[in-house]
C-alpha cells in the first residue's frame, strides 16, 4: 500500500519551497534570446570537376590551389579565398535581387576570370525566433562566360540553409 | 538537423513514457494493495464518500517569473471539481502576452487560453478530510492568438540586408497535455501544489510564417513539444454527501 507521501509536514513544505526556488532560478537564468543553431544564410554549394580530355570520364585531381570567388554587390568587389586546396565551394545568392554576380578564378595568379550570373526566385523563409527571416532560392539560370569553366550542371535548383546540398558543378576545361 | 529532430522528440517520448511508467506503477501496487485483505478493500471503498470538493488555484510560479522575465507575462488558474474514485475533471484557463524586439524582428502577441481534462489521484485517502494527492493527468487546451504587424530584416553583411513587414494576424492553437502533480493541505481549505507538463502542439504547421515567440498556456510557439511548470496556491470548498445516498451507494 501506498502511505501518505506528501502531507504539510515542516519537511515537505521545505521541500516544495526548495522546488520552487530551483524552478524559479533555472528559468530566470534563460537567455532573453535562444541561440540560432541553425545556418541563417542560404548556401549554394558549388563542385569543381576536370576531365583530361573532352570525352574522358576520369577526373584528375580537381581540387583547386586557391580559388577565388568574388560577389559583385553594390558595394564592390568582396572577395572569398580559398587558402587550402579544395574542390568544393560555397557561395551566397543576393536577397536584395533576383539575380546576381560572382567572379571565379582557380587561383590568385591566373589572368583568366570567369563569371558567373545567377537568375533566380527569392522566397521568405521564416526559420524560428531565434534565427529570424532569410531567403531562401529557386535557381531559374545560370549564364557563364567560358575562360576557365568548360560548362556547368545545375543539379539541384533548390537553395536551402542545407549545408550537404549540391547545386551546381562546374566543369574546369580540359586545356587548363 | 534530422538527427537533432530525432533525438529531440526521442527525450520528448522517453520523459512522456517515464510519466506513464510511474503512473502506472504506482496505480498497479494500488491496485495489488487492495486485494490482500477485506479491510483495506473497505478503507478503498469509504474514501470514495469522503466527500466533494471544488477548488480553485491561482498560479504563482508564472506571475514571479514574468517579473524576472518582463517580454512576456502570463496567468493561469484552475478549477477542479472532485467527482468519484479520485478522478478530478479540471478547467483551466489565463491569458498573457509577449513582446519580441530583436534587431532582426519585431512584433507583439497577446492570448487567452482554455484547458480541460482530467486528474487522477495516485494516493490512498487516509481519511475524509484528506485532500492530499500526487496525480496524472490528460488536458486539451485551446489558445485564440493575436499577432501584430510585424517587422523583420533579413541581415546579409555580403549583399546588404533586406527589410519587411508582415500584416497583423488572429490565430489558433491546440495542444495536449501529460500532467504530474501534487498538491498538500497547508491549512484547512488552503494547500499549495506543483504541476509538470509535457505539451505538444496540435497544429504547429499552421505558425510557419511566423511562430509566437510565448503562447501563455503553452510556452514557446515555434516547439512542436515543450515542458512547463506550475506552482498553485489553491482554496478548496468541500461537503459532505447525505447519509442515506451514501448507504445506497455503499450497497
Amino acid at each position: 500500500m501506498i502511505n501518505k507521501i506528501f502531507s504539510a509536514t515542516p519537511k515537505n513544505c521545505f521541500l516544495l519551497l526548495i522546488c520552487s526556488i530551483f524552478c524559479i532560478f533555472s528559468y530566470s537564468c534563460t537567455q532573453e534570446r535562444q541561440p540560432c543553431l541553425t545556418p541563417k544564410i542560404a548556401s549554394l554549394n558549388i563542385e569543381s570537376i576536370h576531365y583530361t580530355t573532352d570525352t574522358g570520364t576520369i577526373p584528375i585531381d580537381t581540387g583547386l590551389n586557391a580559388a577565388i570567388f568574388g560577389a559583385l554587390s553594390t558595394k564592390g568587389l568582396e572577395n572569398i579565398i580559398y587558402l587550402q586546396q579544395s574542390a568544393n565551394f560555397t557561395i551566397s545568392l543576393s536577397p536584395v535581387a533576383d539575380s546576381c554576380k560572382w567572379l571565379f578564378a582557380t587561383d590568385t595568379i591566373g589572368s583568366f576570370t570567369d563569371t558567373f550570373t545567377f537568375y533566380y526566385k527569392r522566397q521568405l523563409k521564416f526559420l524560428s525566433n531565434a534565427c529570424g527571416y532569410t531567403y531562401f532560392y529557386t535557381l531559374d539560370s545560370l549564364h557563364t562566360t567560358h575562360y576557365i569553366v568548360d560548362s556547368f550542371l545545375i543539379t539541384n535548383t533548390s537553395v536551402t540553409n542545407n549545408v550537404n546540398t549540391k547545386h551546381l558543378k562546374i566543369y574546369i576545361h580540359p586545356d587548363y | 538537423m534530422l538527427t537533432q529532430n530525432i533525438l529531440k522528440y526521442t527525450f520528448t517520448l522517453i520523459i512522456s513514457l517515464l510519466f506513464v511508467l510511474i503512473a502506472s506503477t504506482a496505480y498497479c501496487q494500488t491496485t495489488t494493495d487492495t486485494t490482500k485483505s477485506d479491510t483495506t478493500q473497505q478503507k478503498i471503498i469509504k474514501k470514495d464518500f469522503g466527500g466533494k470538493q471544488i477548488c480553485f488555484s491561482a498560479d504563482i510560479f508564472h506571475p514571479v517569473y514574468n517579473y524576472l522575465y518582463a517580454n512576456q507575462t502570463a496567468y493561469e488558474f484552475t478549477l477542479d471539481y472532485y467527482l468519484h474514485k479520485d478522478l478530478y475533471i479540471i478547467a483551466e484557463g489565463g491569458w498573457g502576452s509577449s513582446n519580441v524586439d530583436y534587431t532582426d524582428l519585431k512584433y507583439k502577441t497577446n492570448n487567452s487560453f482554455f484547458r480541460f481534462g482530467l486528474n487522477r489521484s495516485l494516493l490512498i485517502k487516509n481519511d475524509s478530510n484528506d485532500w492530499d494527492m500526487m496525480c496524472i493527468g490528460i488536458r486539451l487546451a485551446m489558445a485564440d492568438i493575436k499577432r501584430s504587424a510585424a517587422s523583420y530584416t533579413v541581415i546579409d553583411s555580403l549583399w546588404g540586408s533586406s527589410p519587411g513587414n508582415l500584416p497583423d494576424k488572429s490565430f489558433i492553437a491546440t495542444w495536449l497535455e501529460l500532467d504530474m502533480g501534487t498538491r498538500v493541505q497547508l491549512v484547512k481549505c488552503l494547500s499549495a501544489g506543483w504541476t509538470i507538463r509535457v505539451k505538444f502542439l496540435l497544429n504547429g504547421k499552421s505558425f510557419n510564417d511566423l511562430a509566437p515567440s510565448f503562447i501563455a498556456g503553452y510556452g514557446r510557439g515555434d516547439k512542436n513539444a515543450v515542458f512547463d511548470v506550475n506552482f498553485y496556491i489553491s482554496y478548496a470548498i468541500r461537503w459532505r454527501k447525505e447519509t442515506k445516498k451514501l448507504e445506497e451507494e455503499m450497497h
